[in-house]
């Protein structure tokens, strides 16, 4: 599972949660890599307010992401 | 012979032992080929459960199994005395006797970085030949196997031999570099190399000796590690280096194999420390007045520059929490979450949000770990 978290400079990082690493928004980065394939998959992805998003919601996010 | 040319690719020592030219300093691209780092398990065994994706063991190296539980990694497994010439090694433990399936692959991986390949010349028809040469021990024998591969569709299986179990073996396999597929020579995946574990007869294991444009981590009929209850799979002196012949493997300093592996994964911690001990060494603290939001801040300078911006996650230093920092001020002390943006290839931000303005003289402190793994 993973859940969405603002960051003071304005952007965000993604929380997985079960071992609360921040994975940044960087394709390079092969966690955020993982992510992308874990929600193609049904993984669970909470918005930063900690409510879990719809699969519609998932994937319009999904598009926004390159 | 002109004045100021040698006319050898070999220079041997007064032991047999070849020397490489100066010149070829840094020819190994494989870290960590000697297994001395082990920065996230300092020597514990780790058990290969995740079946989505790699997991790293010992610096630099991952281990992969499609199905849970079917084998562990630690360093010095077992005690086996290592070879003349090395203090460390890779130990695989088989913990089940289990018959893989026709789409099963059980693995053992190094990714090496484009940019570190990106002389290579590999998909061209300036490909140059690599030879790969390591020492290897076993509990097993027969034909083992393993492979070359760009990160998704392009591979040379290779075969080797283990005759004498619990001894061991020097081997050197040298392959022509391919003149197609497609090679990064950038920041990401370049080239992989794979020991194969266990492989099913279909999907990951293909013909050994011949590059095909198909994802093969090992050769077809090989020795599978894990089918054998307790089996053991070693290795170090690991080394992938230009040229026809397998040359001394080259040893590098401690401190410059750890900046490489560094690269990849870094921590607060002390070498030795697991991350996630309750450890006060290395442990950051930051002392300072939060900003009209309550907010504190850290920045923090990693030692080596990451290859792409990295997963960050925070530990508590007395042990008792992942993913929060500790804080204290006048009055009241305790933890929060660990919040890091700001996070570039050559440092970070963490920062607690207390939510109350004037949250004056606050201390932040805790430990973290960044992995930019290929």
């Amino acid at each position: 599972m993973y859940q969405l978290k603002n960051t003071l400079d304005g952007g965000q990082v993604i929380l997985r949660v079960a071992d609360y690493a921040n994975i940044p928004f960087d394709e390079a980065n092969t966690d955020y890599q993982a992510f992308k394939k874990d929600l193609a998959n049904g993984v669970e992805l909470q918005d930063a307010n900690g409510t879990a998003m719809t699969a519609s919601e998932i994937t319009a996010f999904l598009a926004t992401l390159k | 012979m002109a004045y100021g040319t040698v006319n050898t690719d070999i220079v041997s020592d007064s032991s047999g032992g070849r020397l490489a030219p100066i010149s070829s300093v840094f020819r190994n691209r494989i870290i960590n080929g000697g297994c001395v780092i082990d920065q996230r398990n300092a020597g514990a065994s780790v058990t290969i459960t995740n079946t989505s994706n790699t997991t790293y063991t010992l610096d630099r190296w991952g281990a992969y199994g499609s199905q849970a539980s079917k084998f562990s990694v630690q360093q010095n497994a077992g005690s086996a005395t290592p070879p003349v010439g090395y203090s460390k090694y890779l130990g695989v433990t088989s913990l089940s006797a289990y018959s893989v399936l026709t789409a099963d692959y059980f693995n053992l991986l190094q990714y090496i970085e484009g940019y570190n390949i990106a002389d290579l010349g590999w998909g061209t028809a300036n490909a140059k030949t690599v030879t790969l040469s390591f020492q290897v021990y076993s509990s097993l024998t027969g034909t083992f196997g393993g492979s070359l591969s760009n990160a998704s569709n392009y591979s040379y299986p290779f075969t080797y031999t283990i005759s004498s179990a619990n001894t061991w073996t020097t081997i050197s396999v040298t392959i022509a570099g391919p003149t197609s597929g497609t090679w990064a020579t950038d920041n990401s995946r370049g080239i992989q190399l794979s020991f194969g574990l266990g492989s099913g007869a279909t999907g990951y294991a293909g013909t050994a000796g011949s590059w095909s444009a198909n994802y093969y981590l090992t050769a077809t009929g090989t020795v599978s590690v894990v089918g054998t209850n307790g089996a053991t799979f070693y290795i170090t002196g690991v080394q992938l280096e230009v040229g026809s012949s397998a040359t001394g493997y080259e040893y590098r300093q401690y401190t410059t194999e750890m900046q490489l592996c560094q690269r990849y994964y870094e921590k607060s911690y002390d070498t030795n420390v697991v991350a996630g001990t309750a450890s006060s060494l290395g442990e950051f603290f930051a002392t300072g007045t939060s900003d009209s939001g309550g907010n504190c801040y850290a920045s923090i300078r990693f030692a080596v520059l990451k290859r792409a911006q990295a997963t960050m996650t925070g530990y508590k230093g007395d042990g008792t929490g992942t993913g929060s920092w500790q804080y204290e001020r006048s009055g009241s002390s305790g933890s929060f979450a660990s919040n890091f943006d700001a996070v570039g290839y050559g440092g970070f931000r963490c920062y607690t949000n207390n939510g109350s303005a004037g949250f004056t003289a606050t201390v932040i402190y805790g430990h973290w770990t960044a992995s930019a793994e290929l």
